[in-house]
C-alpha cells in the first residue's frame, strides 16, 4: 500500500513536472511550425519574463500571475520588433543564417540581462510558493498545478486561435505553403511578424508562471531552450499537442527514473527516452513523416 | 581588438589594467565574472578591488604600483585554460584562479606543466591539493573541511544532550559538480568514522531544480540530519521543496557554497530557518580587521552584502602581493619558495602553507558553522567565534 502510494506520489510529481516541460516547449514549437526558424533564443526570453516579473514585483508588489497583464503585450512587442530589426532580412536566406541570428539574440539578451540585474540567482519569494494541496494520500504542489493549468488553457487558446480564427488560418496556410499563401492574397511577411510576436509572447508568458517555482540567472536561457528542444522534437516539432505529450512523458520517466532507480541520472533516462523515440520514430511521436523526392 | 578588451576590462570589471608597459610588477587572476558563477565573480571584483586598493596605499610592492591583470573565464573551463596560455605567454610571473573547483583543477594541472606557480583562493575541491604539486598553492580551507564541521556541531549537540545522542541516521542528497561531489564522499566518510548511519545518499544534475523525488524518498527514510551540498540557486529550490513535501529533520545542515550567501536568505525566507551552514569566513571571527574588512567589502560591492568569497579574493592577494615582495619576478623557482615560506596574517585568517594528511601546499585552516535565525546568519561554532546558541532540534514544518 505504501508503496502504491509513493508509486501515485511520484507519477502525479512526474506529470505535473511535466506539464512544466510542455508549457516551456509551446512556444518554440509554435515558430518552428510557422517560420521553419529555430529559435535559439526561446530559453533567454523566458528569462525575460522572469526579470520583468521580479522588476513588477519588487516596484509595485504586482503578484507574479497579475504581471501576465503587462508580460504578455510586452513580449508581443519585443518579438515584432526583433522580427523587424533581424529575422524578417533573412526570410530568403539559407536556414543556417537565422539560427545564427537567434543565436546571436540569445547572446545579447543574456548579456543585457547580466549588464541589468548582475549574476546573482534571483528567486521571488510569495507566501503560496511552497503551498501543497492533498489529493488523499498524495500532496500536489500549488504553483505546478498552476503551472499545469496555464499550460492546458495557453495550448487549448493557441489550437483555436489557429483553427478559428481568419489571423489563425492565415498562419497556419503561410507555414503550408508561402507562396501559395501569397498566390490568395495573405501578406505573409505580416503573419511571420504575427507569429514571432506570439512565440515570444508565449516564452515570456512561461518566465512570469515559472518564476515562483524556480530561480533566474541571465544564463539559465541554455537550459531552457535544450528542455524546450527535447519536449518538441518528442512531441514532433511544429506539433503544439504533441508538444504537451512530450513533456508529459519526459516529466514522468524523469521522475520515476529519479525516484526508483539511482537518481544523479535523471536527465540521462529523459535522454534515453529522447533517443528511444528519436530511433523508432523519427518524426516525433505525433509528427508525420515527409518524404522528400 | 586588444584595445577593446582593455577597455572591457576597464569599463565592465571596474578594475585597473597592465597597459602595454606595465608601470609595476603585474599579477594575473582569473574568475568568473560572466555566466553561472558571475555571483561569485562579482564578490571576487570586490575581495581584489579592497585589497588592490591597501596593498597600493601602502607603497604597493617594492615601491611600484602592483597592476592586476583580469581574464573572464565565462565560467567555462576552456576559456580559463585559454586565459591561462595567454596570462602565461605574457610572463605574468604569478596567477590567482578561479571560483568552480571543476576549472581550478584543470587550471591547477596546466600550470603544473607549466612549471609556473599558481595560487587557488576559493575553490575547494579536495583533489586540488590533495596529492597536488609543488606549483599549486591554496589558502582556502579544501572541500573536505566543509564537511567536517558539520559533523563537529553534531558531534557536540550529541555530547550536550547527555547519551542521549539525538543525531544518528543522516541522509545525504549533493550536486554532482566536482565540489559537491567532493564534500559529499568526505561527509560519506566522517558519517561512518564516527559512529552514523548514513539512510541514503543521492546525487542531482544542475539544470531545472526538481527534488521532490528525491525528497519523498528520503522521507520515508525519516533522518535525524538532511545534510545537503548544493550551488546558489539550488539551495533555495531544496529548502523550499523540503518544507512542500514535509521532509522533517532535527537538524538541516547546509555543506557551504548555496547555503552561506545572502540569496539563500531572501529566496527562502522562512524556509531557511534553522538551516546549519558551513563557512570559510564571517566578520564576527576573531582576526585582527575582520570587522572592517567585512565594511569595506560592503562598501567595494554597493552596500550588497559580502560572502566569504570576497574574503578569500582579499587574501589572495595579499599573500600573493607578500610573495611578489621576497621574490625574483624573473624566476618562477624563487617565487615557488617565496610562497612556500608565507607566514601572513590576515583578516581572513593566517596564511601559511603546510604539508599534512595527503594535502601539499595548503593551508591548514579551520571552518565557522553559523545557523539562519529570523532570517539572519548567526555564527554558533566553534564555541572561540559563537555570537549565538545553536537551536535545536528544528521543529516540525507543520508546528512552525
Amino acid at each position: 500500500m505504501e508503496a502504491l502510494v509513493a508509486f501515485a506520489q511520484n507519477l502525479a510529481g512526474g506529470l505535473l513536472i511535466g506539464g512544466v516541460y510542455a508549457l516551456i516547449g509551446v512556444g518554440l514549437s509554435l515558430v518552428f511550425g510557422v517560420m521553419r526558424v529555430i529559435n535559439f533564443a526561446h530559453g533567454e526570453f523566458v528569462a525575460v519574463g522572469m526579470y520583468l516579473t521580479l522588476l513588477l514585483y519588487g516596484y509595485w508588489g504586482l503578484d507574479p500571475y497579475l504581471c501576465l497583464l503587462v508580460a504578455a503585450p510586452f513580449g508581443y512587442g519585443l518579438g515584432l520588433l526583433l522580427e523587424r530589426l533581424v529575422l524578417s532580412r533573412l526570410i530568403d536566406a539559407p536556414p543556417d543564417s537565422t539560427l545564427l541570428a537567434t543565436l546571436g539574440i540569445a547572446l545579447v539578451v543574456s548579456n543585457t540581462l547580466h549588464l541589468l540585474f548582475g549574476g546573482e540567482p534571483r528567486s521571488l519569494y510569495v507566501g503560496y510558493a511552497t503551498a501543497t494541496v492533498r489529493l488523499g494520500p498524495v500532496t500536489l504542489s500549488v504553483p505546478l498545478l498552476i503551472a499545469g493549468a496555464g499550460t492546458l488553457a495557453l495550448i487549448g487558446a493557441l489550437v483555436l486561435f489557429l483553427s478559428r480564427s481568419e489571423a489563425g488560418r492565415a498562419i497556419r496556410a503561410t507555414a503550408q505553403n508561402r507562396v501559395g499563401a501569397e498566390l490568395v492574397g495573405i501578406d505573409t511577411l505580416a503573419h511571420h511578424r504575427l507569429t514571432f510576436g506570439l512565440g515570444t509572447a508565449l516564452s515570456v508568458v512561461v518566465g512570469v508562471v515559472l518564476i515562483p517555482l524556480l530561480f533566474v540567472t541571465p544564463a539559465v536561457g541554455g537550459t531552457y531552450t535544450l528542455k524546450a528542444f527535447v519536449v518538441t522534437v518528442l512531441g514532433g516539432l511544429g506539433n503544439l499537442a504533441g508538444a504537451v505529450a512530450g513533456g508529459m512523458l519526459l516529466g514522468v520517466v524523469e521522475v520515476l527514473g529519479a525516484s526508483y532507480l539511482a537518481a544523479g541520472y535523471r536527465d540521462a533516462y529523459g535522454l534515453v527516452a529522447f533517443l528511444a523515440v528519436l530511433l523508432f520514430r523519427p518524426q516525433g511521436l505525433f509528427g508525420r513523416a515527409v518524404r522528400r523526392v | 581588438m586588444r584595445r577593446i578588451g582593455i577597455l572591457f576590462l576597464v569599463l565592465v570589471l571596474g578594475i585597473p589594467v597592465a597597459h602595454a608597459a606595465p608601470a609595476g610588477p603585474v599579477l594575473g587572476v582569473i574568475s568568473s565574472f560572466t555566466g553561472r558563477f558571475a555571483e561569485f565573480g562579482e564578490q571576487h571584483r570586490a575581495g581584489l578591488a579592497v585589497a588592490l586598493e591597501e596593498i597600493n596605499a601602502r607603497g604597493g610592492v617594492r615601491g611600484q604600483r602592483l597592476v592586476l591583470l583580469v581574464e573572464d573565464d565565462t565560467s567555462s573551463v576552456t576559456a580559463a585554460l585559454a586565459a591561462a596560455e595567454r596570462l602565461i605567454n605574457q610572463n605574468v610571473p604569478l596567477v590567482l584562479c578561479c571560483y568552480s573547483s571543476s576549472i581550478t583543477g584543470p587550471v591547477a594541472q596546466y600550470f603544473t606543466r607549466q612549471r609556473r606557480p599558481f595560487l587557488v583562493f576559493t575553490s575547494s575541491d579536495d583533489a586540488i591539493t590533495r596529492p597536488g604539486s609543488e606549483w599549486v598553492f591554496r589558502i582556502n580551507q579544501p572541500s573536505s573541511t566543509y564537511a567536517e564541521v558539520l559533523f563537529d556541531v553534531f558531534d557536540a549537540l550529541n555530547q550536550a544532550s547527555g547519551g542521549r545522542r539525538p543525531i544518528q541516521t543522516v541522509a545525504l542528497i549533493h550536486g554532482n559538480g566536482a565540489f559537491e561531489t567532493a564534500v559529499a564522499t568526505a561527509a560519506e566518510g566522517l558519517a561512518k568514522g564516527r559512529g552514523y548511519t548514513l539512510v541514503d545518499k543521492q546525487s542531482y544534475d544542475q539544470g531545472l531544480t526538481d527534488f521532490r523525488p528525491i525528497l519523498n524518498r528520503f522521507k520515508a527514510r525519516s533522518p535525524d540530519a538532511l545534510f545537503m551540498v548544493s550551488y546558489a540557486e539550488d539551495s533555495v529550490a531544496l529548502m523550499r521543496q523540503v518544507k512542500e513535501v514535509g521532509l522533517n529533520a532535527k537538524i538541516y545542515a547546509g555543506g557551504a557554497a548555496g547555503f552561506a550567501l545572502p540569496g539563500f536568505l531572501t529566496g527562502a525566507r522562512d524556509a531557511a530557518e534553522y538551516v546549519v551552514t558551513a563557512t570559510a569566513w564571517t566578520k564576527d571571527v576573531k582576526y585582527p580587521g575582520a570587522q572592517s574588512l567585512y565594511e569595506r567589502l560592503k562598501r567595494a560591492l554597493g552596500g550588497k552584502e559580502p560572502s566569504y568569497h570576497a574574503a578569500q579574493a582579499y587574501a589572495g592577494l595579499l599573500t600573493a602581493a607578500d610573495a611578489l615582495r621576497r621574490a625574483s619576478l624573473t624566476d618562477p623557482e624563487s617565487l615557488r619558495r617565496a610562497l612556500r615560506e608565507t607566514n601572513l596574517m590576515t583578516a581572513y585568517g593566517p596564511i601559511r602553507f603546510a604539508d599534512f594528511r595527503g594535502y601539499r601546499n595548503q593551508n591548514p585552516l579551520k571552518m565557522i558553522a553559523e545557523q539562519v535565525q529570523r532570517g539572519q546568519f548567526v555564527t554558533v561554532y566553534p564555541q572561540e567565534a559563537a555570537v549565538g546558541r545553536i537551536l535545536f532540534p528544528a521543529p516540525p514544518w507543520d508546528r512552525r
